[in-house]
């Protein structure tokens, strides 16, 4: 590997080294460096630092600017006597708060999520192909799937949400079926077929051919979307008593910006 | 150039500064590779990086950008910890004093807050950046298991800090958010008792989501964080350099 060096390198070493030794590395892994042109990379002092240092900087001069422009929010001193009206977790648990609306609370507040984790922590060994490391998406089929999974997710979910919210099952047929029918097995059959719907259809064009990662490619970005349209319906657009109004709409005064 | 510059000169040549940096000024290849590896804070990087790497549109620095909320959180709530006591009588009391009277308080809290759900923010759409580069395959599998364990202890860290201000919105955001642990089945409400302390939210959850929230929250995230830079050291520096690769296989 040594030979590789470029020549700029070899002078700089031999220039103010009094070393009778030299670093050699032995690699068994593919690492950055090995098997590439000495263009492939550069020293990361200063360029690396510099922009580092520049997007920090970047960073703090937005937060002070809009730390300048927005307070955070403060309401009335604690009362445990008194429900504020609505009642809202924190806005990156409001796609968990919207789910508890529609499922019994131990799929929407234990099961769901858990299966959820579980499949991220899954992920690297589920594919365990090397292809397309390093590029987004891996392949143009890969974009087609992200692209249309996105937009079937940013439809479906709300329109689950929103005719469930309509017509819950849990109300239509409380005298028809037991509790656990209605309020567990029809609302999660519904969210599991909706979430599978887009792997099994890339494993049925696929004829068999299909990869791991683009099944898992369907999954996560349904699972992500979902994640994503549910909390925004839950944060904009669920106002007092947990009722769903339009964000600009709300009634008594309240705005859903208040719980940032 | 500034290296030119006597002043600089007689500094960097002292007796001092040179105990301190064991390298020379960095504009040859061999000063700029021991100004990485000499310096704790800089060896968190490899000495040469791969070009393609540095695109912004491949990474967006979205893993930078969380760890720097990370930093602006840590300062500004050190800073917040001299104006605030965690006990129902004063905390919410605290919190008024704070953006009436301190200097600059207001903006102190409103950074704290703006910066945790930038940092929510920022890791979700680093591990989405991560997934759709593919950069979790082999050898960067368990760099990824870290990312999801910081990812819930980011949320954790903003969800313990949410209850602090004593406020209607706190209180109710965390009576809401810890009911939902209560339904686990048998391990649920054991775990809601622990975290706060008692039935409902009370003293004893503020004391124990304070000491979550500054101390042992923090913890785990520096420590997790160096193994998840570390890491992307080990395992051959970001993903993106191994695009060429693939390209000559296709």
């Amino acid at each position: 590997m040594t030979e590789e060096k470029d020549k700029d390198e070899k002078e700089a070493f031999e220039k103010s080294s009094g070393k009778t030794y030299s670093l050699v590395e032995m690699v068994k892994a593919p690492l950055t460096m090995v098997d590439k042109g000495p263009d492939d990379s550069i020293f990361s002092f200063p360029i690396v630092a510099i922009w580092e240092a520049i997007l920090f900087l970047g960073m703090m001069v937005f937060l002070i600017g809009f730390s300048l422009i927005k307070d955070a929010p403060l309401e009335e001193l604690a009362n445990p006597l008194i429900t504020t009206d609505p009642a809202k977790a924190p806005w990156y648990f409001m796609g968990l708060q919207e789910l508890l609306e529609h499922m019994h609370p131990f799929f929407a507040g234990v099961a769901l999520p858990g299966a959820l984790v579980v499949f991220l922590l899954l992920i690297p060994y589920l594919d365990q192909s090397k292809a397309g490391i390093g590029r987004w998406f891996t392949s143009e089929r890969g974009k087609l799937i992200t692209k249309w999974s996105s937009i079937y997710a940013m439809i479906v979910f709300p329109a689950f949400a929103v005719i469930d919210y309509f017509f819950p099952p849990r109300e239509i047929f409380r005298d028809v079926f037991p509790s656990w029918v209605t309020q567990s097995l029809i609302p999660v059959t519904i969210l599991v077929v909706l979430a599978f719907l887009p792997v099994f259809y890339v494993w049925k064009k696929g004829e068999g051919k299909a990869t791991a990662r683009e099944l898992i490619i369907a999954l996560f970005t349904v699972m992500i979307v979902a994640g994503f349209a549910l909390t925004i319906i839950g944060f904009f657009f669920r106002g007092p008593g947990f009722e769903m109004f339009w964000p600009w709409d709300m009634p008594a005064g309240y705005s859903p910006l208040d719980n940032l | 150039m500034l290296r030119n510059n006597p002043l600089v000169q007689k500094l960097v040549n002292s007796s001092v500064w040179k105990s301190i940096f064991r390298h020379g000024w960095p504009d040859n290849p061999l000063d700029r590779s021991l100004i990485m590896t000499q310096n704790v804070f800089l060896h968190l990087h490899s000495v040469k990086v791969s070009k393609k790497s540095l695109k912004a549109t491949y990474s967006f620095g979205l893993g930078l950008l969380t760890t720097f909320s990370f930093l602006e959180l840590t300062l500004t709530g050190i800073l917040l910890m001299f104006y605030y006591v965690p006990s129902v009588e004063r905390a919410f009391v605290d919190i008024v004093e704070l953006q009436t009277t301190v200097p600059f308080g207001q903006l102190l809290r409103n950074m704290h807050r703006w910066g945790a759900h930038l940092m929510v923010i920022a890791a979700v759409l680093h591990m989405v950046r991560v997934f759709f580069t593919g950069a979790y395959k082999k050898p960067r599998e368990f760099n990824w298991i870290v990312g999801v364990i910081l990812l819930l202890l980011t949320l954790g860290a903003s969800f313990t800090g949410y209850l602090l201000p004593w406020d209607q919105l706190s209180f109710w955001a965390i009576t809401v958010g810890t009911s939902i642990a209560g339904y686990a089945p048998v391990i649920g409400p054991p775990m809601q008792k622990i975290l706060l302390g008692g039935a409902e939210v009370g003293q004893e959850s503020l004391v124990r989501f304070y000491a979550l929230h500054v101390m042992v929250i923090p913890t785990f995230l520096l420590l997790l964080i160096s193994i998840h830079l570390w890491r992307v050291r080990k395992d051959g520096g970001m993903a993106a350099s191994e695009i060429s690769d693939e390209n000559e296989a296709a």
